[in-house]
């Protein structure tokens, strides 16, 4: 296999190569530093992917200047799709000043001259490890999540081909048994990221590691969510308005994360995702993950989750009735009583 | 990383590199060169452009300096150096037979066609710390050598030997006997070259490649070799190591282990001719399994190895995990899949490295599941006093 | 009414040479093909099983009563012939790999004679059954926990074990997990292979003691595979005896008991220590 239709302009001697380097902005690499050959197989993956919501296509992943387990994959998505009108946040942890999501976003910058944001509501494409932003996303963004492990059946096999098997054949008994055990030990689903869901009825998907709290924002959403994997070479979608639903029995739902009524220290708010601290004077404090949202409500606490939407919607816990969320007290068990739990 | 402009993280990156750097530079000493690397480190270097999959001494070599000396952090930069160079030719499979041997053993027999050449090696030497080389005057000991000018003698391969005899067994399936080496020279020409080597010939003109398809279970041969070639040497040694302990029926006799000089050749773009362009340091081993699949035929189970530079327990442990993964069942070094996923360098220092990034979200998540747990048991234990206890039997 | 109506049901395994079921079989002496080296394991079995009946299949090793079994159970690919079934349209046996898995897991419960080939060893106990339910869409958790102890308390296995690892279980308990298992979404249709293998003598009786009333209890059509004459005794109405991968005797299973009629036959019973 040969890229004889490559466009990059490669330096004809390793001197060349060399002094290249030392100038800023990596001159001699293609746009986007991938060359058009790899961009075309991920554009393909990806069309693959939201054509099949939820099944995992390989692709054959590049070695990319970030180590594995890095956001290879996230990386190469975006840097796929990525053009000059394009304007990119990229986050970690929720934050947009996280060493690794500055370091992604410097790879960006430099080889394909984009535009970037911290704004969640002005970005086209977010490239994210491990949190959906607490803002609606629209029908015009596309949100790229890091993938570490991409089968939820790795939880009870470590077999790739045995679970591929197992999801050509919707066979997710295993999956539903770990969970009933679950239950008979823990009184409770113990799972807290990488919560496993159904997409469209059809494939059991592994949301990656993002928290309880993100996972009903998957459901019938107006964005497009890419799902990449660098070192385990796959990637899958859940295109805009398909049905994502969190595993659980009728009797024992699902739940996301409760904060116990604490609020954010820094804008009050008592609606986000929170990440305790604990501080030098041994207090412990909650403050917002999503670092963008925060600041913006800090400067204005009337702000909506949907703000930016002529069409306000609800989107996640608690603004949406629909998603179970506890508040002070603990998890409901329907009237079952917390002594008598088989 | 407090609520402030997006640059702070920039710059806090930018910190951290400098240094980095500062514990290369900060000495009295001088700056080793990148030649120096290339000519007084070579096993290092070697490492480096095995794990890394492209052959470029002067290009690992600086890999090296700048990894200060950590082949897994030299291997990465190289690569990803290596994903973006365009490739523009394969060769025609390779004859291991065309190499210039510096070196040829062959524990299965005590004489062999062409004799047992043992080479530049430290096999046998004691291994004691040669302090003289504190204060190296770089003298070349073989210098008074009393060089004979005669022609090498063929060193025919030994397990023609045993294939001419039908002892051996020739994996079969798709890809025929091809072992294909995952490489591309760039010291001259930043371009990529395709070296296959073969067993006993080839009809597949282009061999899987898992740099350009996703490897899926159960994988062809040429795609698993492919992997072990460019497998982390620490890897793919504790994997060969585990057969030959006890977890597993692989115990192998090597037929050759051959260092030496490969010709890469390519078919000239005009005249058709194979043309030498460069050649590429390697290191071969073939062994045999007395293991027979057939109680009617039987035959040994065959391994191969492959690599660059003289890293020979790499090469080794391949030819026994190869032969191991034909062989299949239950023990880890027989598990085509376990031993795939694993032994990759990049993907094993990339993820278990990337455990150092924050993950306060997910562990957030955990904690509320285990405060969860504890408020039920309590809750449970609190409430056993007063609630009857249902009779489960 | 006809549960299960089986024609020309026949295995071999091996690549047949078309002329493997002319030479084996009892006149033979063998199941072995003399020309193609393949195992007949069975051929040109012709049986019905009605409604509520218990049929028993009784022969030594080698007689190919447990290969039976497992096409029965669909567990295994059919060399060739049909298989018509009240709860399926056309031959049972071309039934797909999705269909077979909904089969399995709604209407035709099989109990192995291995446990590790019927049983997730390191699920508990409650878990093997409660996959059952699961995967025929049980999704109430209280419901799953009772309908698990009903079928425990049925078996006769201690509830309080239903959350011990399978591994932790005596033998015995693990073949009556095994039968909650085959039971547990109303089968039609349950296939026991060998149930009383590897069990001591006095918790064999206990176990086909339980398995006839649940039987009698729901009316579920059964077929029970057995090299011992004693279990299909206690369990048969009718019974097919099998040699060398052919049926050489059927009828009732009292009738073959007192006066059997091939000699074959005669000498297995007969031969009852």
């Amino acid at each position: 296999m040969t890229d004889r239709q490559a466009t990059s302009s490669t330096p004809d001697s390793v001197d060349a190569l060399l002094d290249g380097v030392d100038a800023d902005g990596l001159a001699g690499y293609n746009y986007a530093y991938l060359d058009e050959h790899t961009k075309r197989e991920v554009r393909r993956s990806i069309l693959k992917s939201i054509a099949i919501p939820g099944h995992q296509v390989p692709f054959a992943s590049r070695e990319m200047p970030l180590a594995r387990g890095w956001g290879t994959g996230g990386i190469q998505a975006s840097l796929s799709l990525l053009g000059p009108d394009d304007t990119f946040k990229v986050i970690d942890q929720g934050s947009d000043e996280s060493v690794n999501a500055a370091n992604i976003r410097r790879l960006a910058t430099t080889t394909a001259d984009v535009a970037t944001t911290s704004d969640a509501t002005e970005a086209s494409i977010i490239q994210t490890r491990h949190r959906i932003p607490e803002e609606v996303l629209s029908d015009d963004q596309i949100l790229v999540l890091q993938v570490p492990i991409t089968d939820a059946l790795r939880r009870v096999d470590g077999s790739d081909s045995a679970n591929r098997r197992r999801h050509a054949h919707k066979n997710y008994s295993k999956m539903w048994v770990a969970l009933y055990e679950n239950i008979v030990e823990y009184g409770e689903i113990k799972l807290s990221a990488r919560y496993p869901v159904m997409v469209a009825d059809r494939y059991l998907m592994d949301p990656s590691p993002i928290p309880r709290w993100d996972v009903p924002k998957l459901d019938d959403a107006d964005n497009l969510f890419l799902f990449a994997a660098g070192r385990e070479a796959r990637m899958y979608a859940v295109p805009p308005h398909t049905s994502v639903t969190p595993l659980a029995f009728e009797d024992r739902e699902f739940q996301v994360e409760r904060f116990d009524a604490a609020a954010c220290r820094h804008c009050d708010s008592t609606d986000t995702f929170l990440t305790e601290v604990e501080t030098d004077d041994g207090e412990r404090v909650f403050a917002c993950n999503d670092t963008a949202f925060c600041e913006k409500r800090a400067a204005n606490p009337e702000l909506t989750k949907a703000h930016h939407h002529d069409d306000p919607k609800a989107w996640g816990p608690p603004t949406d009735p629909a998603v179970p969320y506890g508040g002070d007290t603990p998890p409901s068990t329907n009237g079952a009583d917390l002594g008598g739990d088989d | 990383m407090g609520y402030v402009a997006v640059e702070a993280g920039e710059e806090v990156i930018k910190r951290a590199e400098e240094l980095f750097e500062k514990q290369r530079v900060d000495g009295d000493t001088e700056p080793v060169s990148v030649e120096q690397v290339d000519e007084q480190l070579s096993r290092l270097t070697a490492q480096a452009m095995s794990e890394g999959g492209v052959y470029a001494p002067r290009l690992a070599a600086l890999a090296v300096k700048q990894a200060q000396g950590d082949t897994a952090e030299a291997a990465f930069l190289l690569r990803a150096y290596r994903s973006t160079l365009e490739r523009w030719d394969e060769t025609p499979p390779a004859d291991p037979a065309t190499m210039e041997a510096t070196r040829r053993v062959s524990p299965a027999y005590k004489d062999v066609p062409g004799g047992q050449i043992l080479g530049a090696t430290k096999d046998y030497t004691q291994r004691l710390l040669d302090f003289e080389l504190t204060d190296d005057t770089a003298a070349d000991p073989t210098a008074d050598w009393d060089i004979d000018g005669e022609e090498p003698p063929n060193l025919q391969n030994v397990l023609e030997v045993l294939r001419d005899e039908g002892l051996v067994h020739e994996p079969e399936d798709d890809a025929a006997d091809t072992a294909t080496e995952d490489d591309d020279t760039a010291d001259t020409v930043p371009g990529d070259d395709d070296t296959a080597g073969t067993g006993t010939g080839n009809n597949d003109p282009s061999p899987f490649d898992t740099t350009r398809e996703p490897i899926t279970f159960p994988a062809p041969r040429p795609a698993i070799l492919q992997e072990l070639a460019r497998g982390e040497t620490g890897a793919v040694t504790a994997l060969g190591y585990s057969e030959l302990r006890g977890y597993g029926q692989v115990h192998p006799t090597l037929g050759e282990v051959r260092t030496g000089n490969l010709p890469v050749t390519i078919e000239h773009p005009y005249t058709g001719d194979e043309v030498q362009v460069t050649s590429t340091e390697v290191t071969e081993t073939e062994c045999v399994v007395p293991v027979y699949e057939k109680a009617d035929d039987a035959q040994f189970a065959f391994g191969y190895g492959l690599v660059y530079g003289r890293t020979e327990r790499k090469a080794i442990g391949m030819s026994i995990l190869d032969a191991a993964i034909q062989l299949d069942g239950d023990e880890p070094a027989q598990n085509a899949e376990f031993v795939i996923d694993i032994v990759d360098g990049i993907d094993s220092f990339g993820f278990i490295e990337h455990l150092k990034l924050p993950h306060y979200v997910t562990f957030q998540s955990i904690l509320d599941r285990i405060r969860a747990i504890r408020d039920r048991a309590a809750a449970a234990t609190g409430d056993e006093e007063h609630a009857a206890v249902t009779a489960d039997d | 009414m006809v549960v299960v109506d089986a024609s020309g049901l026949t295995k071999i395994y091996g690549q047949p040479c078309g002329e493997c079921v002319d030479n084996t079989g009892p006149a033979v002496g063998d199941n072995q093909c003399p020309v193609c080296g393949s195992v007949v394991a069975c051929a040109d079995i012709d049986f019905e099983l009605y409604d509520g009946e218990v049929l028993g299949i009784v022969g030594e090793s080698g007689s190919g009563k447990s290969s039976l079994a497992e096409l029965l159970a669909l567990d295994s690919e059919a060399t060739a012939g049909t298989v018509t079934y009240e709860h399926y349209d056309g031959n049972l046996l071309a039934a797909g790999y999705q269909q077979r898995h909904q089969l399995q897991n709604e209407r035709i419960g099989m109990v192995h004679q291995h446990v590790r080939d019927g049983l997730e060893l390191d699920f508990s106990g409650g878990g093997n059954v409660a996959e059952k339910l699961l995967a025929a869409g049980w999704r109430e958790y209280d419901a799953i926990r009772d309908r698990v102890r009903e079928l425990f308390t049925e078996t006769e296995v201690p509830v309080s074990r239903m959350d011990d690892p399978t591994d932790t279980y005596s033998g015995g308990m693990q073949r009556r997990v095994q039968i909650a298992r085959a039971i547990a979404n109303d089968p039609s249709l349950v296939i026991l292979d060998e149930p009383t293998t590897g069990l001591d003598v006095s918790v064999q009786a206990r176990v086909l003691d339980m398995f006839r009333r649940i039987q009698r209890e729901q009316d579920v059509a059964t077929i029970v595979v057995s090299h011992d004459l004693d279990v299909i005794r206690l369990l048969a109405d009718r019974t097919l005896v099998m040699r060398h991968g052919r049926i050489i005797e059927s009828g009732l299973t009292d009738r073959i008991m007192e006066d059997p009629h091939h000699e074959y036959t005669q000498t297995l019973i007969n031969s009852v220590i």
